[in-house]
């Protein structure tokens, strides 16, 4: 195997990969709690009960309806809910039974079900129309609760849902292209140490060619997330114009070396352009989005994802989709490399015979 | 002459560093029209932004092209390639120079004529655009920041004009290498500027003015560093 574990390895955990984002279901989550406008007249109070509709994801209300627990929170205070009917498995109507005078206007939507567990939509319920004293307390309730019966699942993330499986695209190409920018890194270093043969300078070539590719790459796919989540194919955001200067820093690497037909001095020249190329990378995805504001995961301190965003069942897909895409960077960089050499082979040959 | 390899040149030294950036400055004054070109780009430059943007742009127009103006300001002062860049004015020098001490002149000759435009632009600039925005002290520590900034850009572009020119590029070249590398630089110049615009205090916003001068530190090194590989043959 050798020199194939690169191919094998790659296009072996990537297949993996590609078997859990497709196959993994989504685990539940709570999409909205709106106020439909009707009231119900209750038995035991001359107070209408205001009626709302609740929108959750993935959930399984409709197999014990009786079970199910709708529960709101604002600090300590806990209240249950009316559950008036449960529609399917993802529309229920609720009356809000709660008194006039209240200790907040936000508040916590918590959904008890035997199947899905405790499931939480933050500020889901906002009452303007209420008395608000903060020193009132509501009395305590007894709440079930239920240990969740799920099949492996990724976990529901607000606004992201289904997408989360295109972590398993966008971030292991922006680390396959910071390995393979590191390898021109460390070639240019060489090329310019030994500067004897151009072997060094064919390497570095090689890698910033596929590096940019998974630069576009990793562009194109963000930028799908992008529209998604945030409702334009791009946003004016420190992590993304970084990303695309880099990109743009790489390309002008490409265009000096095509600009210059000395060999020996292109080497050098590029080498030199590279080690600021890298620098710039670094300085650009690395340094500057931990200092500014920024839409992108995990800004304020790591501008790469939040640790506890992961759980087992993401780490289970992420990890493997990193380093399978890594080897596919390096299997495409050395298929490069020998295609240049094997090319430079044959210019020399076909020259020889005249 | 002696062998005639580049390396055999006797170490970096201070005295001949200094000739050459005397020589620079007498070469530069010495043409004229080649300096006030540059001061009349400038000066036009701000007036087309006056024309474009009126006397009443807002603080965010403002900075924004104040910090334009700068930038095209310094690459316009870079692109002129220099006497001492052709190949036989070069050959000619490896055997009596460091190329150290030829990047370091190189690189305070830049720094201390892109202050000099700097000072014309920003002049020119509160001259036209007006400053409603900046009192007596604001103007100051914004003064610093392109200060800051020009040297920040000097110190890559010295670097990036020889790399232009080894490679037979003209203009051309130079933005398409130089412009992605000093991105950084404008980021930060920008929200430094508008923070002194928007009245944060000094205290808040001088961690910007650090990353300036990191950044010119850092450039200035590898430039330092890698210099002599790109002048040898």
């Amino acid at each position: 195997m050798g020199h194939n574990i690169w191919k094998i390895g790659g296009f072996a955990l990537i297949a993996y990969v590609f078997v859990m984002v497709f196959t993994v279901p989504m685990g539940p989550g709570l999409l909205e709690l709106s106020n439909t406008g009707n009231a119900t007249t209750q038995v035991d109070s001359d107070r209408p009960l205001p009626e709302y509709f609740l929108t959750g994801f993935g959930t399984h209300w409709s197999s014990q309806p009786d079970q199910l627990q709708v529960i709101v929170r604002s600090k300590t205070n806990l209240s249950k809910l009316e559950v008036i009917e449960v529609i399917d498995d993802t529309h229920a109507r609720i009356g809000v039974s709660l008194p006039y005078s209240l200790p907040s206007k936000s508040w916590d939507v918590l959904i008890n079900h035997p199947i899905d567990g405790t499931l939480l939509l933050e500020n889901g319920l906002f009452l303007s129309d209420r008395f608000i004293d903060e020193s009132l307390t509501l009395p305590a309730i007894s709440i079930v609760e239920f240990e969740a019966k799920l099949p492996f699942h990724f976990p529901y993330q607000p606004r992201i849902l289904e997408t989360i499986r295109n972590l398993m695209l966008h971030v292991p190409m922006w680390f396959t292209m910071f390995v393979l920018m590191g390898i021109a890194f460390v070639a240019s270093i060489k090329q310019l140490a030994t500067a004897r043969n151009l072997a060094e300078d064919e390497k570095s070539e090689a890698a910033v060619k596929v590096g940019l590719l998974f630069g576009f790459l990793g562009l194109i796919t963000g930028s799908f997330w992008a529209r998604f989540t945030w409702g334009a194919w791009w946003v004016d955001d420190p992590q993304l114009n970084g990303a695309l200067v880099t990109v743009l820093v790489y390309s002008g690497y490409m265009v000096l070396r095509n600009s210059l037909d000395n060999a020996p001095l292109r080497a050098r020249l590029s080498a030199v352009y590279n080690l600021f190329a890298f620098i710039i990378l670094i300085i650009l995805l690395m340094v500057l989005p931990r200092f500014t504001e920024s839409l992108h995961p995990g800004k304020g301190g790591n501008p790469g994802f939040n640790s506890y965003d992961l759980d087992s069942a993401l780490r289970a897909a992420f990890y493997p989709a990193v380093i399978g895409w890594i080897f596919i960077g390096i299997w495409m960089y050395r298929i490069n490399l020998r295609f240049t050499r094997l090319q430079k082979l044959l210019t020399w040959t076909h020259c020889s015979q005249f | 002459m002696n062998s005639g390899r580049a390396h055999k040149v006797t170490p970096p030294s201070w005295s001949r560093y200094v000739h050459l950036t005397r020589h620079a400055f007498r070469m530069e004054f010495r043409k004229k029209n080649g300096l006030a070109g540059l001061i009349l780009f400038a000066i036009c430059a701000v007036y087309t932004c006056y024309q474009v943007a009126g006397s009443r742009a807002d603080a965010e127009t403002w900075n924004a092209l104040a910090w334009v103006v700068l930038l095209f300001s310094a690459f316009n002062a870079v692109s002129k390639p220099w006497p001492e860049d052709a190949p036989e004015m070069r050959s000619y020098l490896i055997h009596v120079l460091h190329p150290r001490e030829w990047i370091l002149a190189r690189m305070t000759f830049f720094a201390m004529l892109l202050s000099g435009i700097t000072c014309i632009v920003f002049v020119a600039f509160t001259l036209f655009m007006g400053s409603e925005d900046l009192s007596t002290g604001r103007a100051l520590w914004f003064f610093c920041g392109m200060q800051a900034t020009s040297i920040a850009m000097a110190s890559l572009l010295a670097m990036i004009q020889t790399l232009a020119i080894r490679a037979n590029g003209g203009f051309g070249l130079i933005a398409v290498l130089g412009l992605p590398l000093i991105i950084p630089v404008i980021l930060i110049a920008t929200q430094y500027g508008m923070d002194v615009l928007n009245g944060v205090s000094f205290a808040d916003t001088a961690h910007n003015l650090l990353f300036l001068a990191t950044l010119s530190g850092g450039f200035g090194a590898l430039g330092y560093i890698l210099f002599p590989y790109l002048w040898r043959d």
